[in-house]
């Protein structure tokens, strides 16, 4: 049973007696092993819906600071830092080339267990595609009922908006007025 | 005094007409660069009793950009002087009706309230789109540099220049795509 299904979990079900409906796929009786991807297609009156295994497009286009030339290791004693921590960019909100590479295809945040960042790189990150996402720039990012266009959104949405990256990890904004308090 | 020098001496005095775009600029950071230009502050002649300020010329007021939550947290105020003449109306709401008339304001607010500041208003011209009348547009002979980069929508890059660049992020190895 366990290699069938590591070999790319198949099942299939007859359209006429339909138990399972067909959004519900996460079906794995064992861990899955590899990068997967769903296919459904069917034969005759079957519908069949298999995860087939495929290999990542990213990983030859992979950037990583151990594989750059003035690549300092961290001392033993140091905890080993995030892959972006070590690649220590400066990323701005409108980095999408970069940002969009942590979003699913509907503009949500992938989670820290697949996007494998610390903690701080994370939150981060998240807020840096929310910026973006309310800065319109990742506008094909987005579900389907989505106003794509900003144009179209109302009242203050519809007008250019820019963030400033610093505010990113202040406990509390200062307000203007601040100031004039003692 | 020699053809060189009356030349030289024309050139120091004449006011140059200068463009800026305001495409995706802060009206209050572009004040402070568009301030300096209209009172001559650039100029190694600059003094208050000279009048040696440029024109600038401002396009695509429209699509200015503030900061964050500016856009429903900024109030204009005005007062009617009869009683209960207040209003505040808010930066979105403003742009709405004029949209020339924030990047008017952030300039006027930028330079010191005294009696030239009228006159030196005068010599902006501030326009929503891209068109300029013809009359004004012959005159203009510098561009004022943008202070913020215009951002790219990931929508207008081509779809193999996204393929192609590099990646940071790669999927786990049991991660289903979607």
């Amino acid at each position: 049973m366990t290699k069938i299904v590591r070999a790319g979990f198949t099942f299939a079900k007859n359209c006429k007696n339909a138990v399972i409906s067909t959004s519900v796929r996460a079906i794995s009786i064992t861990k899955q092993l590899n990068l997967k991807e769903l296919r459904e297609h069917t034969e005759g009156t079957t519908l069949v819906v298999e995860g087939v295994t495929v290999p990542s497009p990213r990983t030859a286009l992979l950037v990583r600071a151990e594989n750059l030339s003035g690549y300092v290791p961290p001392e033993s004693s140091e905890k080993k830092p995030c892959y972006m921590c070590a690649l220590g960019l400066d990323v701005k909100h409108t980095d999408v080339l970069i940002l969009s590479q942590f979003v699913r295809s509907d503009g949500c945040m992938l989670p820290r267990r697949i996007t494998g960042l610390c903690s701080r790189q994370q939150k981060k990150i998240g807020k840096l595609v929310t910026m973006a996402q309310k800065a319109g720039l990742m506008i094909n990012l987005t579900p389907s009922y989505c106003h794509k266009d900003p144009k179209k959104r109302r009242d203050y949405k519809k007008f250019n908006t820019y963030f400033d990256e610093k505010t990113i990890f202040w406990w509390r904004i200062p307000k203007p007025t601040d100031k004039f308090k003692r | 005094m020699s053809a060189v020098k009356r030349a030289q001496q024309w050139a120091t005095f004449a006011r140059t007409w200068h463009i800026f775009d305001c495409k995706w600029q802060d009206p209050y950071e572009s004040a402070n660069v568009i301030k300096k230009y209209l009172m001559g502050l650039h100029k190694p002649i600059y003094h208050p009793m000279n009048d040696c300020g440029d024109v600038v010329v401002c396009i695509n007021s429209r699509e200015i950009a503030l900061r964050g939550d500016e856009w429903r947290q900024r109030a204009y105020f005005h007062h009617t002087g009869y009683p209960g003449g207040a209003t505040w109306t808010l930066a979105w709401e403003l742009h709405n009706k004029d949209p020339t008339m924030i990047i008017k304001k952030a300039v006027y607010r930028a330079m010191k309230g005294n009696l030239q500041r009228r006159h030196t208003m005068e010599r902006l011209f501030i326009y929503p789109g891209e068109v300029i009348p013809e009359e004004v547009k012959q005159n203009i002979t510098n561009q004022i540099r943008q202070i913020r980069l215009v951002p790219t929508r990931l929508d207008h890059i081509p779809e193999e220049e996204v393929q192609k660049y590099p990646k940071v992020m790669d999927y786990p190895e049991d991660y289903v795509l979607k």
